[in-house]
């Protein structure tokens, strides 16, 4: 039981690939952080690695839930924000994560189509996503506001 | 009468907080880009599909032209960015991602049944394939916003396992689990 993914909320050490299918990766900005999606401890999940520390990273609230499965990561430049696409009720849930407040938040609740491959800036003020709402695939921009936390790491200016 | 008007008041009080409170969380918009039938835009009548947003650009794939291409759109302009010698006639490209400069480009590119993964960088216009020596499918490649690292799945184990390259095509040493 020591190692029950339950147990996994201290960062774990493992290797970033396994004798299962290990896919979908994202890199954080810097490059040091990767989200995927893998088939090991017989559950599809969703992980963050460290490619520095070689460790995994805790993500409460949005790994191992057993009625659901993530896919299609995206994370933002240190790897605070996360956005995947969640199943767990029929209709695909775009999830915004902070894994400062380690709050997951859904953000296609009032949106009529279908939406899938979501991608976060890596400042994490905009996210898009492909939406079925004109009948096809088309992609559609959303603008989190000009007062989210933006994800800029210290001494790195913003080159707009 | 009057302690009906105290509680109207009330009530017409916490409304209002209720609503400044509200707005406060949901400056979230859709932001809306134009259409263009012409092809000029993000959107098209034809599909866009896999965006990934960094820095002031989306790049994605479409067969707005009647080939699946890559594009690359400029939020601030609201106008495409031309990416010579970066889409061909004998190739699917799929699966791009930017670098948050808008310098280097990534996609997945299927000719003659084989697939890579290329870098694109705008600046010379030079198109590489960093996988020409990997016996092995490859897709979904993504690079960081800083450009220093690419990521993509690899079949080579018999099984889709990771794989991390630093921009030149070397791959960072990452653990792979013993069989």
């Amino acid at each position: 039981m020591a190692c029950s993914p339950s147990d996994r909320l201290m960062s774990s050490p493992g290797s970033l690939n396994s004798r299962y299918t290990d896919e979908q990766p994202a890199l954080s900005g810097n490059g040091r952080y990767v989200a995927f999606i893998s088939n090991r401890d017989s559950s599809r999940n969703l992980f963050l690695y460290d490619l520095q520390e070689q460790v995994f990273l805790p993500i409460p609230r949005l790994q191992n839930r057993p009625d659901a499965i993530a896919q299609s990561p995206s994370i933002s430049y240190t790897g605070r924000y996360i956005v995947c696409i969640v199943n767990d009720r029929g209709k695909p849930d775009l999830v915004l994560y902070d894994r400062v407040t380690q709050h997951p938040q859904i953000l296609n609740q009032w949106y009529q189509g279908w939406v899938r491959n979501p991608s976060i800036s890596p400042d994490g003020r905009y996210v898009v996503f492909e939406s079925s709402l004109h009948g096809q695939w088309d992609i559609e921009v959303l603008d989190r506001g000009s007062n989210v936390e933006l994800d800029i790491p210290d001494g790195v200016p913003v080159n707009k | 009468m009057k302690r009906f008007i105290i509680f109207l008041a009330i009530v017409l009080t916490l409304t209002s907080i209720l609503i400044v409170l509200g707005s406060y969380g949901s400056s979230a918009r859709l932001l809306s880009f134009p259409s263009d039938s012409g092809g000029k835009s993000l959107n098209s009548p034809a599909a866009e599909m896999t965006p990934r947003v960094s820095g002031k650009y989306i790049v994605f794939s479409s067969d707005r032209l009647g080939r699946q291409d890559i594009y690359l759109f400029d939020m601030v302009s609201r106008s495409l960015v031309d990416l010579p010698g970066l889409n061909s006639f004998d190739a699917i490209a799929s699966s791009p991602a930017v670098s948050e400069n808008g310098q280097y480009i990534v996609f997945s590119s299927n000719r003659q049944g084989r697939s890579g993964i290329f870098l694109y960088d705008r600046e010379t216009r030079q198109l590489r394939n960093l996988t020409k020596n990997l016996q092995a499918e490859v897709r979904n490649p993504t690079i960081s916003a800083d450009g220093s690292r690419i990521a993509f799945e690899s079949s080579i184990n018999g099984q889709w396992d990771i794989l991390v390259y630093n921009r030149s095509g070397q791959p960072i040493n990452v653990s792979i689990e013993p069989q």
